[in-house]
This record gives C-alpha cells, structure tokens and sequence, in this order.
C-alpha cells in the first residue's frame, strides 16, 4: 500500500513529475551520449594509431626506450612470433624498423622518420594503406622503394616513380646512402605524418642500417579486442621470460596519445560533472518542494501513527519511481542514439576541412561512438543512485515536522 | 467502568518571556470509557490543545496524562505512534484524508500500519463504511466525494482499528447543519452500540447539547462539567 501511495503521490503533479523526470532522462542521455562518442573516438584513434605503429603490445630491446635509436635492435625469431600469434585475441604480429635520417632529392632535403615494415602484414593492419593518394602502397616483392607523405613530396618536389637518396647512420654508426624510388604517395591529414615520414620494405630497411635478417626494432603485437591488451600482455611476458625483452602495452610506447586521452577524459569527466551536478540540482528542488507541499498529509500520516521510518521509505520509493522512470528513459534515448552513431557514425569531413591530429597523429573525421554494458550500467547507476541520496533531506525534513503546527 | 483518559493538573505553555501564553491551566480530567463528551469553549480556550495532548500529538508542559493506562509524557515518539495507531483515533475538522488514496484505501490505512492482512483489513473496512452510510462509494476519491461523505470516510477510519478512544476536533464545523446532525447521529449510533468511546470538541449549542457530558472551557480551565 506504501508502494501504491508513492506511486500515486508522484502523479498528483503530472507535469511537475514529467518535467523531473526529462530532466533526469536528458542529463543521462546526453551523458551517455557524449562519453559513448568519446570512447568511441578514444577507442578508433587509438586503433588506427597502434596499427601504423607498433600494435597494441611492443616487443623491443630493454634499453630502446632510454635512447630510441636503430643500434638498439633485438632478434625476433620466427617461432617467438608464430608462438606469439596462436595466442586467443591476437589478429597478427609485425616487425618494425624504427629509424632516422635524411630524405634528399635535386630539390632539398628534409630530416625523416623512416619506418621498415612487412609490406604483406601492413596491408592488412597499417591505416595508411588507405590514404594512398598517387600510385600504390608497397608490397613484398618491392625492393628499394618507398612511400611518402604528401607533404615531403611537395617539398621534395616527388613524384611516384622519382629517385630521391636516404642518408643515415647504419648500426655500427657508418655514414651510408641509398638510393630509392617513390612507389606511392599518401595524405593522412597530419602535418608531421605527410611531410615527416617514409616507410620502406624490411628487407630495404635492414640492408640500410645494416640489420641481421631477424633484426628489428620492434615486434608490434595487433590485437583483435584491445580489452584483452593486459591478459596477451601477461602471457607474452611470460614466453619470453628468460629472453633479454621488453614487453610493453603501447600506453609505455606512445605515452603521449595515452596522457593526452587521460586528460581529454579527465575534462569530459569534469563537465559531465557540472551537467549531472546541475540536473540533480533540479530534482533535489522538486523532491523537497514535493514534501513541503504535503507537509500537512505527511502531519495527518504520523497522527494515525504512521511510524517516521515508513513515511521516509514512502518518500524514498518516490524517489525510486523518479530515478528508475528517467534513467530508463536517458538510458533507452542516450543508448539508442549513441548506438546509431557506433553503426552508422558522424561525418565531420565537410567542418573539419584541415582534419584534426593528435600527437602529430591524424585522428578520423568519422566518428563512432562506442556503447558498452559498463558505461549504461555505470552512468544510470550513478544517476539512480545520486537520486535516491538527492531524497535524503526532504526525508529527513517530513519526519522532522511538528504535527499539531501543521494540523492548526 | 475504567478511566481510559486521566488528566491532573496538566498545564501547557507557549512561547517565552513576553509572549509567553498559557493555553492550559492545570486541567484535572477523568473520561471513562464509553463515554461520549463535549468540550465546548471559545477560540483559544484550549480545547485543541487538549485534544493534541490527550491524543499524544502534543506533550504538556507540567502534569500528568494517561490514556488508556499509559502515562503518555513517559512514552518514546515510537511508542506514542504505536498508542496513537492501536488505541486512538482521530476526526480533523477538515477531514484530512489522503487525496490520492479512495475512500476504502483511506479508511485501511490504519489496518495496514498494523499489519493486518489484506482480505481481512478489506473485509473489516467494506463493513466499516457500509456502517457510515458509504456503501457503493468505497472506490471514490475524496475530491469525488462532498464534504459530508469525507467527514464519513474520516469516521470509519477513526473506528476501523476498534480504539479505546475517538478524539475529533469540531467535526461537523465544516458542514451543513442537515450534515453535521447526520454524522453526529452516527457517533452517537457507534457510541451506544460499538461502545466507541467519543471525545470531542465543538462551538455548536446544537452539538453540545447531543453530548451525555459536556464540559466548557475557557482561559485553559474547564470551569464547567454537566452531564445531560
């Protein structure tokens, strides 16, 4: 009967309780729809970053991370990699050549970023097969060719099919030349990735800097789910054990993208904050105006002998019915909408003309927001909960009153 | 018959320094059960006092109460609840009923409190206000009911739960006089045959006169006690 009597208490002022209760549902639903867009940004830049780079586990030399440097190598065996590519949740392995140097053609010369890889795995993972705007992204049986960005190639005054000669230090610290041809030409949107880097085949990479054939800077593990980074994490350290390795998730590897997504989610967590603070605002507000309203029924309850406890849980299930009603409904709008932008996404191409880059990393302007149990669970947890809690005061205010003042 | 109310030299003050006011002056006042008295007196003779500290509302600034064998000053907030909601019921002059509830929900409400169950508590209360002249109407609001009809639903809650004492502060002050001596015909009805015990408050000569005892009080001393 207690329930029945919230139930209907809280309908005696129709509009009153459908206004509390979109206020409680468009808080959560813009919440949830903001985080869900963040994460999902969070979530395909750092896909696309691992990929290009190092995936999201980094096999490398202990000491490579003091002093980056080519002559800091190791040896990636074959069989550590077949055995490391059998593990669950692991889509593939590349091997990476990390190095310096100095990109030059009749036109000038600019310092570079030259990055060895697998072409056959990089077709596969690397997003910069995509974002080939002349000629064609590398392949195996390529041999001193490359692909750069289109800025180095405006600079260099490059075109698909012309010479330019790499100048570097190999391991032993040798002045050494190359001569290569431009195999393609890609354009990411990133300042520092379209005029700053060059990627070239393994086998050009190793003859370069003078590597053994299993030689390598890094083995990039590239994971199916990423959520499954600190398991495979765990086991890969295991493996390798008794090796002189560093295994690393790519948090260590690129520490600026994983500081700049904590402090982006540290603010988004701020004004998430300040939007929730200031809904529960308004609820608390109805809830303890609610009460006052009846302060004189609240009177009549306790004269019948109502004991205090029963009338605090009457205005809780109040509560109860507000929250649960509007974080159904913030939960069913904010889930459907960002779900419909996980499938489908937001284009931002024709706003962001120039594109967006992050850490010198261009991030895509197609936006996929990313909705999971957790976070419906978690935001309309919380909202419910801060809710119940908003109930405390006006509870505490009806048991608190004078019976004889409001029955005179 | 036993004393179910039992009042000595019971005072009760107001306010402090300048304002203080005496709305009770040592009120001494035994009420049988099976009563059924009047109290009659002008605005701010204290007759509303008395009732809120007879029925536990209130506490007195000096004296000594007891209801039905209880010493009410000596009672937690807990235990005056469980006294009010066992032993006393009460009739407001504005009815008071809860507006969201219909008139058989109201009239339960006090079965719930005391965990009676449901087909017995709808049982007992179908019989209740079909005691009161309501029978047919025990699925209406209050707002669908006049004043007269409420002021009934108040009564079979006020007796639902068979307490030792029924207080009720100027029931019929807010309805006709047709009205008014149709509910005070009913308190007397349920005071002859159910032994209701009926204390009440009241400006009317006509009410006054209806009652077995009247008593007349005036600056917080009931300086009059009759019995018709």
């Amino acid at each position: 009967m207690i329930a029945r009597l919230a139930w209907r208490s809280i309908w005696r002022n129709r509009r009153r309780t459908l206004i509390t209760i979109i206020s409680i549902g468009f808080g959560l639903a813009c919440t949830v729809f903001f985080i869900a867009i963040a994460e999902g940004v969070y979530a395909q830049f750092i896909d696309q970053v691992v990929r290009m780079q190092a995936g999201h586990i980094t096999l490398e030399n202990p000491k490579y991370r003091s002093g980056p440097a080519v002559d800091i190598w190791f040896e990636a065996p074959e069989s550590l990699r077949s055995q490391i590519e059998r593990l669950d949740q692991v889509e593939r392995t590349k091997l990476i050549i990390l190095g310096q140097g100095i990109a030059r053609s009749a036109s000038g010369d600019v310092s570079v970023t030259l990055m060895g890889i697998e072409p056959s795995v990089e077709l596969h993972t690397s997003p910069l097969v995509h974002h080939m705007v002349e000629g064609r992204y590398l392949d195996n049986h390529d041999g001193p060719w490359v692909v750069i960005g289109s800025g180095l190639a405006k600079r260099l005054k490059l075109g698909v099919g012309k010479k330019m000669v790499i100048t570097t230090n190999d391991t032993a610290g040798n002045l050494v030349d190359e001569l290569c041809r431009v195999r393609g030409i890609f354009k990411t949107g990133s300042v520092e990735i379209d005029g700053y880097f060059i990627q070239a085949p393994i086998v050009f990479a190793r003859h370069l800097f003078d590597l053994p054939r299993e030689g390598a800077t890094q083995l990039g593990v590239v994971l199916r789910t990423p959520q499954a980074q600190e398991a495979v994490l765990q086991k890969i350290r295991m493996m390798v054990s008794e090796q002189d390795i560093a295994v690393l998730p790519w948090q260590k590897v690129i520490p600026e993208i994983a500081s700049y997504i904590k402090l982006d989610r540290g603010s988004n967590l701020i004004f998430q904050a300040i939007l929730i603070f200031l809904i529960l605002f308004t609820i608390f507000n109805t809830i303890l105006m609610s009460v006052l309203e009846r302060q004189r029924e609240f009177a009549v309850l306790l004269a019948l002998g109502t004991k205090p406890l029963l009338l605090r849980l009457q205005i809780l299930l109040e509560s109860v019915y507000l929250g649960l009603i509007g974080c159904a409904l913030g939960l069913v709008v904010g889930g459907l909408a960002a779900w419909a932008v996980q499938v489908w996404g937001i284009d931002l191409r024709s706003l962001l003309e120039e594109g967006i880059t992050i850490s010198g990393f261009a991030v895509s302007t197609k936006m996929h927001a990313r909705v999971t149990i957790g976070l419906l669970l978690g935001t309309g947890g919380l909202v419910f909960a801060a809710t119940l809690i908003l109930s405390l005061i006006p509870m505490h205010r009806a048991t608190r009153l004078s019976i004889v003042d409001q029955l005179r | 018959m036993a004393n179910i109310v039992s009042l000595q030299k019971v005072t009760k003050d107001y306010g402090e320094g300048d304002a203080l006011t005496h709305a009770l002056r040592g009120v001494d006042l035994m009420v049988e059960a099976g009563e059924f008295t009047a109290m009659a007196g002008p605005s701010g003779s204290g007759k509303s006092t008395l009732l809120n500290i007879i029925g536990g509302l209130d506490r007195p600034t000096a004296g000594r109460v007891e209801v039905d064998g209880r010493e009410i000053n000596t009672l937690s907030k807990t235990e005056l609840s469980l006294l009010r909601r066992d032993r006393i019921g009460f009739i407001f002059q504005s009815y008071n009923l809860i507006p969201v509830l219909t008139a058989l929900e109201n009239a339960e409400y006090v079965l719930m409190l005391q965990g009676i169950p449901t087909a017995e508590r709808r049982e007992r209360v179908r019989e209740a206000l079909k005691e009161v002249g309501l029978e047919g109407l025990e699925n209406r609001y209050p707002r669908q009911l006049s004043g007269g009809q409420q002021q009934r639903v108040a009564i079979a809650r006020a007796i639902i739960s068979e307490p030792g004492l029924v207080l009720a502060d100027e029931p019929t002050a807010n309805v006709d006089s047709e009205t008014g001596k149709a509910l005070l015909d009913l308190m007397r009805r349920l005071n002859e045959e159910k032994g209701v015990t009926f204390f009440f408050s009241t400006h009317e000569e006509a009410v006054m006169k209806r009652a077995r005892r009247l008593l007349r009080l005036r600056d917080g001393v009931i300086f009059n006690d009759q019995a018709h």
